[in-house]
């Protein structure tokens, strides 16, 4: 019944289109271990009726909503399954199923959509460097496209803060462009993404918006795409930035900012406006008691041209790494220390120039990878390579 | 005297390093640090006495000084003494003026680069906004205090003032506004609140955590204000004597309206409603048939209040994310210029 229902649903909008279907009032659906259904609505109230649109809707800024997919765009089974969803045979929520479920963006944006996602029976998910590429390339158009106003991409959570980060070095842009994601499925229980995909059009569709590089808008909280991290596996209140914090926030009220970041970005990075086909290979080793030096040398028999030292403390590496370290130095492998902290920073001390570690500031150490394979793109000197860091 | 007693006291090297940099000294940016007493200037009769800790003798400014001889290969230091006490006794409008004024002063000097203030941590955050909404300059004015006596076993008051003094000497902290340093952290005087009693790690910016650290490799900034302050404020002290008298009520569960009757009988000219209580709205609607403006602010510590049209049609202002006591020193200088509720909201939503 439960499936006849949503199929009912589903073809209603594919013969009278959105509009028409929102009127429809899908009935939220019980939390029911019966049989996969076809497609699970979003959890929104399906009874209220939404304001009318606006007179002047064509002055509305335009948003361009970039799906790379994530929790956002997956559904479950029930709207209890808030951690196994996905997967063969569930569909996922294409980028239109979003606009439809989510009227009220028409009120704030006109919102046209792109899909970045991988195919659907493509194993992997939105996370190879073509992948980067495709939608720094994509997003470096949208920037010099004076028909938009702003550019909302979804990701998945895990990785978001890492390719917004890299899009923050390489998109030359003064327009806000603005990472968006869920902790839970679109069909989840108080499912946190209709809430999060509105405020980041807001904040994306938003003039104070401009000029503060690639942020990040979930939870109410506007953050700065280098500072926020992922800081809890599961709750919604996971994203924070330890060392700096929010920029501003999408509250009920207004968009406000109250900081910029001082960190350059975007328009102002020497990185931006450049399509990269590729970098140069850069790993991540992580610090602990024991870290065997082996470890680093196997990174260097693959041919990295630097690893991201994730150290103890205030950026400390094992003597047996320290040993491998050297060894790799003297093939030419650039080295550069963050600590696995995560708060705080690396400092620049005279003992770390003298073993010509590059020190990582506050970086998180795959943010810290991001910008040394962009850096190595440009050079292999030690201080510039330092200054980078100092600046980005 | 006291130059003597440091050669005796201080370990040899250092002493060398202060006077091999005196010959450069005259190339060094000018800090001076106006005290106002606090924590950092007390001294108690024990190195482990932590709390009620005024039974030493208090530290003056040039012991302050003294103690810190590293200070001169970062800044050519001056002083000047407001006062020596605890922040509860700094609260007179008398002595704020006075502070803001002599501040201005010095910035006002072309060979001025920065002014450092200590002050007793328990208003700290008052007078650094106030300082944030007077003084007329973009040159770093940095606010600090410790949470550890003078006297105690690891004390923070040394590595704060000195910390404090970079960050004031550095050009990078122009424009930044007023800034509050303690641990480490270089927080906005406008976001920045006491968050703990006793520990070090006491103040936070709960909504948007701090602008940057005095590391020792260098003084680092991630953010920078966007919010009006210093040189881009409109609020004047300098030609007055007196600030409109403003005061706070708390809200409760069955809050009374007695505090806020009592206060508008006593004339006060503002009141900032730390969140709300049923008994409120009457005592608001009577206060301001008396030409008191009522600022609703809120007691949770982090968050806004919502510009709202409800709000606005009461003519209650919103405090957006003040905090009770920031918003009363907005009001203050608000009323300085105006009592119109829609023009005060327009500062309460710019500064």
């Amino acid at each position: 019944m439960q499936t006849f229902d949503v199929t009912f649903v589903r073809s209603l909008r594919l013969l009278l289109g959105g509009v028409l279907a929102a009127a429809a009032a899908v009935p939220a659906l019980a939390a029911d271990p019966a049989p996969m259904a076809a497609v699970v609505p979003p959890e929104i109230p399906q009874s209220i009726p939404m304001e009318p649109a606006p007179k002047n809707a064509a002055a509305l800024p335009h948003v361009v909503l970039m799906s790379m997919g994530g929790t956002i765009a997956s559904r479950a089974s029930t709207r209890l399954n808030i951690t196994n969803y996905g997967g063969k045979g569930v569909p996922r929520v294409n980028p239109e199923d979003w606009i439809h479920d989510l009227p009220e963006l028409a009120n704030v944006a006109r919102v046209t959509t792109e899909d970045f996602r991988p195919p659907e029976d493509r194993p992997t998910g939105p996370e190879t460097f073509a992948d980067l590429e495709m939608v720094a390339k994509r997003l470096n158009e949208l920037a010099q496209d004076p028909s938009v106003d702003g550019v909302v991409v979804t990701h998945g959570t895990n990785t978001m803060t890492e390719v917004a980060y890299y899009m923050d070095l390489v998109v030359k842009t003064h327009k806000p462009i603005v990472f968006v994601g869920s902790q839970r499925p679109w069909s989840g229980l108080s499912g946190d993404g209709p809430l999060n995909l509105y405020n980041a059009v807001r904040v994306a569709a938003s003039k104070d918006a401009w000029d503060k590089g690639v942020l990040h808008c979930m939870n109410q909280n506007i953050n700065a795409a280098r500072d926020v991290m992922k800081t809890s596996a599961y709750r919604v209140q996971t994203f924070r930035g330890p060392n700096a914090g929010a920029l501003g926030f999408a509250d009920p009220d207004r968009v406000v900012f109250y900081r910029e970041p001082v960190r350059k970005h975007t328009y102002l990075s020497e990185f931006a406006g450049v399509d990269y086909k590729s970098v140069p290979a850069v790993e991540v080793a992580y610090g602990y008691e024991e870290t065997p030096g082996y470890l680093i040398d196997a990174m260097v028999e693959h041919g990295v041209k630097g690893i991201v030292i994730d150290g103890t403390g205030a950026g400390s590496a094992t003597t047996s790494q320290t040993e491998a370290i050297k060894r790799a130095q003297a093939k030419g492998v650039m080295f550069v220390m963050t600590t696995r902290t995560r708060s705080g920073r690396v400092q620049f001390t005279p003992r770390r120039r003298e073993a010509n570690i590059l020190s990582g500031d506050d970086l998180q150490p795959e943010k810290a990878r991001l910008l040394l394979q962009l850096g190595l793109t440009k050079t292999t000197n030690f201080e510039e390579l330092q200054r980078y860091f100092d600046e980005y | 005297m006291a130059r003597f007693r440091l050669l005796l006291t201080l370990p040899a090297a250092l002493c060398a390093l202060a006077f091999s940099l005196n010959a450069a000294a005259a190339d060094l940016p000018q800090v001076k640090l106006f005290t106002t007493g606090g924590t950092i200037q007390s001294r108690a009769s024990n190195r482990d006495k932590m709390m009620e800790y005024t039974d030493g003798r208090k530290v003056e400014p040039q012991e302050l000084l003294d103690e810190l001889p590293e200070l001169k290969a970062i800044a050519r230091m001056s002083y000047l003494e407001i006062s020596n006490v605890g922040t509860p006794h700094l609260h007179n409008t008398e002595q704020q003026l006075q502070l803001a004024k002599a501040i201005n002063e010095w910035l006002a000097r072309p060979e001025a680069a920065g002014a450092v203030v200590t002050h007793g941590t328990a208003m700290l955050e008052e007078t650094a906004y106030y300082l944030n909404l007077v003084v007329k300059s973009d040159k770093p004015v940095v606010v600090v205090g410790s949470m550890h006596p003078w006297s105690a076993i690891s004390r923070d008051g040394p590595m704060n003032l000195y910390n404090a003094v970079r960050v004031a000497a550095d050009p990078k902290a122009r424009g930044q506004g007023v800034m509050v340093l303690l641990n480490d952290e270089i927080d906005a005087a406008r976001d920045v609140t006491k968050n703990n009693t006793y520990r070090v790690d006491t103040f936070v910016s709960r909504d948007l955590g701090p602008l940057g650290y005095a590391d020792s490799d260098r003084v680092v900034f991630y953010r920078k204000s966007l919010k009006r302050h210093t040189a881009k404020s409109e609020f004047d002290v300098s030609k007055l004597t007196t600030l409109p008298k403003v005061d706070i009520v708390y809200a409760y569960q069955d809050a009374d309206r007695a505090p806020i009757d009592a206060l508008v009988a006593a004339g006060s000219k503002g009141i900032v409603l730390d969140d709300s209580a049923d008994t409120f709205p009457d005592a608001t609607k009577d206060g301001q048939a008396k030409g008191v403006v009522f600022v609703q602010s809120d007691r949770k510590g982090s968050g806004r209040v919502m510009l709202s049209e409800k709000a606005a049609g009461k003519g209650l202002v919103t405090a957006d994310n003040l905090n009770a006591q920031k918003s009363r020193i907005l009001l203050r200088l608000a009323l300085t210029k105006t009592s119109d509720p829609k023009e005060i909201q327009r500062m309460f939503n710019e500064y």
